[in-house]
Order: C-alpha cells, then structure tokens, then sequence
C-alpha cells in the first residue's frame, strides 16, 4: 500500500522539518527585530521623502512626488558641496589612516622583543575606545586659540596664534587630522591582525631568499593580508562617510559651511530644522550612495578571492 | 667552497634542550643528512644554521666565518622548507628567478641562463609559465628547490622537503635534488627522518638522538658499524637484532656463531650482540629456533621471525630459504659481521669489515 510509508525513508524528512520549524523560532527574534528597528523605518523614510513635512509647522505630510530629491539634485542647501568635502575627508583620511596604520603596525609587528610593546600598543589603542564626542570636545580644547595647548606651543616657538577650528583655512584639515587620530589605531590594528594570517614559513623563506622589504611585503604579505587590510578599509570609508559625532563639538559644520559634512547636514535639517521629508530624500541619497561604495568594494574582494583560488 | 663547523651549539627552550653542546663539521662539498627521530633536535640545529633561531650558546663556522649572531640575509644560504614555500603571484620562472633580482653580482644574462638550466635539471621547461596555483605540492616543492638553489648559494638547507609530498612525487623531488645537488657541489644539510632518503642522498650522514650527534659517517659505514644501539636499531628495515650473549673466558660464545670471539682486554660478563638481519645465514649453524612468523619484504625477499630460546630473531633470506611458521630453521652469522655493545649500549669492537648489500 502506498500509505504505508517507509520508516526509515520517512525519518529523516519529519526531523528536517521539524529542524526547520525550530529553525524559524531561533530566528523570529532576529527576523522580528530587523523589520521593527530596520525594514520598517526604511520603508517609512522612503515614504516620508516624498512628502513636505515639517515638525514645527503643525501641518500633516503633503505628498509632492519626486520634488525633494529634484530639489537636492538641483544643489539645494548645497548639497553637492557637502557631498564633494565628504568624499575628500573620506579619500584623504582613509588613505592617511592606511598609510600611518600600515607603518606602525609593520613597526610594531617587527618590534615583538621591545620592553614596554604592551603598554605601548594599550596606549596607542586609546583613541579608537573613546567615545567621538568627548574626543571631539578634547580636541576643541587643545585647538582653542585662547588657553589651548597647541596654541601654546605655537606661541612658545614664537609663531602668530592659529584659531584652527575658527579659520576657513585650517578648519577642514583640523578635523581631518582629529579623524586620523582617532581611526588610525583601527588600522594598526588591521594591520597586525593581516600580518598575523601570514604564513612564518613564507616570511622566512623571503629572509632567506634576501628580498628587500618592498618584495616581501608586496610577494608575501600583501598576498596573504590583503583581505583584512581591505575589510578594514571598507569599513573605514563606510564609517567615514557617516562621521557627525566627532564635528559637532568641534565645529558644528562651521566655519560657514567648512566642515559641513553631509551627516551634519542631515543631522542639522532632521533634528534642528525638522524638515522630516526633506531629510529622508537626503538619506536616501547617501543609502544610495554607501550602497554603490560598498558595492564596489565587495565587487574588488570577491574578484581578487575567485582570482586567487 | 665552505664547510659548517659547528662549535658547542646549544639551544634551549625553556627548561628544554633542543641541541646539546654539538660539535661536528660538514664536509664542504658534501650532502650531509641529519638523520634522527622526531624531536631529536635535528630540524632546530638546521635553523640556526639558516640564521631563524638564534643559538644559546656556541659558535656556527660558515666557512670560517663565525655567524651565529647574524641574521638570515647575511649568510650565504638556501633553503627548502617542509611545505613548499612559493610566492603565488608569480609564475613558476618567476618563482626561481626572484631572489637572484637582488643579487648585484649576478648579471641580466646570467640570471636568464641560470632560470633556465635550473628549469632543464628539474625537467620543467614546460611549466616555465605556468602560475603556482596550478601546480600540485610535488611540482612546487620542485620549484622551492630550484629557488633555493639557483643563487648558487654556498650552503643549501632542506627542512624535510619530502615529508608532505605524495608517494609518487616523492621520488621524482628526490631524484631532482640528486640532479640539483651533484651538479653545483654546494655544502647542503638535508634534515630527514627517512633513512632511505638519507641513504640516497648524503655523502655522510649524522645521525642524532637527544640534540646530539651521536655518529657521523658515510651511510655504508654508519650502517655496518654503528656505535651505539640506537644506531644500529634505528637504521635498517628492521633493526638490528640484540642478543644477550655470554662472555667465558676472555671471548664471546653464542649458538649462532661457528666460534666464539674473542674479546681484547678480557672482560667477563654479558654483551649485547648486535646483528643485522640480512647478515645472517640460513640452512646450517649450530644456533636453531622456530619460525613464528614470515613475511615478503621488498624485491621478493622474505623477512622471518624466529624464536631463539628466549630472544627473537629476525631473519632477511630468500624466498627458497624461507621457511614457513611452525617449522624450525637453522642459521649462523659470521664472526666478523657482528658489532658487540657493552651494557651501557656502546660498540665494544666493530668486526664487521665487509660492507653489506
């Protein structure tokens, strides 16, 4: 009789799905907390930017189409200004961050047998566990042309004062350098995380074999590091690119719009202005936006994986 | 030309020695096979000969000059390790020429001859091109001996090359260093644990046990005249056989022997006779056991078990010789193929004089 069902044959279904069953009620916490705190909020910033709302006017949302994002498209609160310092803080940190995080961690790496290298490296990790805002506080203090300490010093080598957060000049380059201060311990420590996924073997052949530095950094660590150097700098530009908590305290956007960088602006028309559909057509621009970067960067990954195996 | 010579190296980890106050010289020229059980100490003494670990105490001699203080770079050698070590961006040409890039004294010229007459002794002209990926572990063990020797560097290291290569290829590497390694008479240390391998290779072989050397010699001496049991027992397919024999009267009576030995110097006692199992003679003898068990070895030969009284014998013969278990076999050793030890297990006198097969 086909009613008759094998047993053996019937086990493994009924456990796979009662596997599964269970499967579903480990992850509906999950699922239920993504969609609350992540799906619907998109879906409903999405919404949102294409209406005219304002907080403060009392009025309900107006529906105006595509109007918010022509608005931004047509340069709107300079919009394509703060997008373009953006990039640049991003391209310019990034790349300072990589560049010093690579050095100190080959300095370090190659440090093993130096007294005090713990304390050193605990030290150094410092600024990445400090919270932005009270780093960005700090620094507004140590930059203050009146009693800070920079100023200070400038004054004590016999220099005119410099009000780095103050001036149009030095404004940009003062915070990026904060920015640097702040984030290149996460490269070192990137660094020394790639170089410790390389083989001895092969650093020791390559000793051996007498490359000079350069060979063996590009032949051998490089090839075996590269992965974790680029996950970190992926998720520096993606971090980057958000970066709000670190200006307000320092400069707010100022001087003008000089540190303006488009989280401030977001943040500033959001919560300040409270142009909540004008907001959401801006987030969604740089959603669009982080999407394309990451996009690309996990393109690069995964062709530099299929290349490698 | 350089020889190693090797001053009271010691190196310790911890409370442990890996190398004991070790003194011997390679022969400059020469293949020597450090040659001893897992964790003897062989593959640190090659380490720090390369200049990776950094002796406790002692001097390493490379050609005269003292370097046991120096880094990797500033001596002169070459090195193959256990798992091929290749650079995997490049292709296999690539791979062996790379380190003669930053030799100063090699020229354009040279550096493509040497690539390609390294490629001609390893058979791997076609692969000239070919990326590491697609290579298997054999082939690129091939191309880590090509690089590590065609700098032409005055030392070459081999860190048990042979140990993660599949049988097959195995032989083909072997029979690529045996090209590699008479053709450019470098002084070369080869660290294995494969007495085959050893006997291939070496010129004279140093056999370690306990971070010491405990003989150095021509593999057909260390052979046939161990001087230690250890020697004797860790040689061969199997061993040496032991026997506990009785000293009487200034010589050495044992069933298996046509006539006793006799022993300088007169001691009484017990010694250990020491024989290996192809030295013996099967058919006639006044020594007689019972066969327990007989197995066929290499080349058809058979390898029998026997019961002597209360010691057991190994016995290699000839198919026709062999006997099968349960029955009783007659056999003798001649006097002067057998090495005695005394009880702290040290050669008395090596008789033998003849080389074995």
């Amino acid at each position: 009789m086909a009613a008759v069902t094998d047993p053996i044959a019937a086990a493994p279904r009924r456990r796979a799905d009662s596997h599964r069953g269970l499967v579903f009620i480990l992850l509906a916490p999950v699922l239920a907390f993504f969609v609350v705190f992540n799906t619907i909020p998109l879906l409903w910033l999405l919404g949102l930017s294409f209406h005219n709302f304002s907080l403060t006017s009392g009025m309900p949302p107006e529906f105006v189409g595509f109007q918010n994002y022509y608005q931004l498209w047509l340069g709107r609160n300079n919009f394509w200004g703060d997008l373009s310092r953006t990039f640049t803080f991003v391209a310019v940190g990034v790349t300072i961050q990589t560049l010093l995080g690579v050095g100190l961690g080959l300095l370090f790496w190659g440090s093993r047998t130096m007294p005090g290298r713990r304390i050193a490296l605990t030290l150094l990790f410092a600024p990445m566990v400090l919270t932005p805002v009270a780093t960005g506080t700090f620094f507004r203090f140590i930059y203050d042309p009146n009693f800070g300490v920079l100023n200070q010093m400038i004054q004590g080598l016999g220099l005119p004062m410099v009000d780095f957060l103050g001036s149009p000049a030095t404004a940009y380059w003062a915070v990026l350098a904060v920015d640097c201060w702040m984030w290149t311990p996460f490269m070192i420590l990137m660094t020394l995380a790639a170089l410790g996924s390389v083989p001895k073997a092969e650093l020791e052949a390559a000793e051996i074999d007498r490359l000079p530095f350069r060979k063996r950094f590009t032949l051998v660590i490089l090839h075996h590091g590269k992965f974790i150097l680029m996950l970190g700098i992926l998720l520096r530009v993606i971090d980057s690119f958000k970066t709000l908590d670190l200006i307000i305290p320092m400069t707010k956007g100022g001087p003008g719009q000089q540190t303006r960088l488009v989280a401030v602006e977001l943040n500033k028309q959001a919560f300040e202005s409270f142009n909540m559909g004008f907001s959401s057509a801006y987030a969604v621009y740089l959603l669009l936006v982080s999407i394309a970067m990451t996009s690309v960067f996990i393109f690069v990954l995964n062709l530099r994986r299929r290349r490698g195996s | 030309m350089v020889d190693i010579v090797l001053d009271r190296v010691t190196k310790r980890f911890g409370s442990q020695t890996a190398v004991d106050a070790l003194e011997t010289t390679f022969g400059s020229g020469q293949v020597t096979c450090l040659l001893g059980p897992s964790g003897c100490g062989k593959t640190t003494l090659m380490r720090m000969i390369a200049g990776l670990e950094v002796p406790t105490a002692g001097r390493i001699l490379i050609g005269g000059r003292d370097v046991a203080g120096l880094p990797p770079r500033q001596r002169d050698v070459g090195m193959v390790f256990q798992y091929p070590v290749m650079y995997p961006t490049l292709s296999v040409a690539e791979n062996i020429e790379e380190p003669l890039r930053h030799d100063r004294s090699v020229s354009g010229g040279e550096r493509a001859k040497r690539v390609d007459e390294m490629l001609d002794v390893l058979d791997m002209r076609d692969l000239r091109d070919a990326l590491i990926d697609e290579l298997n572990t054999g082939l690129r063990q091939k191309v880590a001996v090509g690089r590590a020797v065609a700098r032409h560097a005055e030392v070459v290291l081999f860190d048990e090359p042979t140990t993660n290569i599949e049988v097959d290829a195995k032989l083909t590497l072997i029979r690529a260093i045996k090209a590699v390694t008479t053709r450019l008479r470098q002084t070369i240390v080869y660290v294995t644990h494969d007495q085959t391998e050893a006997m291939t290779l070496a010129d004279s072989i140093a056999l370690m046990e306990q971070g010491r050397i405990v003989q150095q010699d021509a593999p057909r001496a260390l052979y046939a005249a161990p001087r230690t049991r250890f020697a004797g027992w860790f040689l061969g397919n199997p061993g040496m056989n032991y026997l506990g024999t009785e000293v009487r009267d200034g010589a050495v009576h044992s069933p298996m022997l046509a006539a006793p030995i006799p022993l300088p110097g007169g001691r009484n006692g017990q010694v250990v006779l020491g024989v290996r199992p192809e030295w013996i003679t099967v058919g006639a003898g006044r020594a007689e056991g019972e066969v327990t068990d007989c197995v066929i070895g290499i080349g058809g030969r058979r390898l029998m078990t026997v019961r002597l009284g209360r010691e057991v014998v190994r016995i290699k013969c000839s198919a026709a010789e062999a006997v099968a278990p349960g029955g009783w076999v007659r056999f003798s050793v001649p006097p002067d193929r057998v090495v005695l030890f005394d009880d702290k297990g040290e050669a008395i006198a090596a008789l033998t004089q003849g080389v074995p097969a």
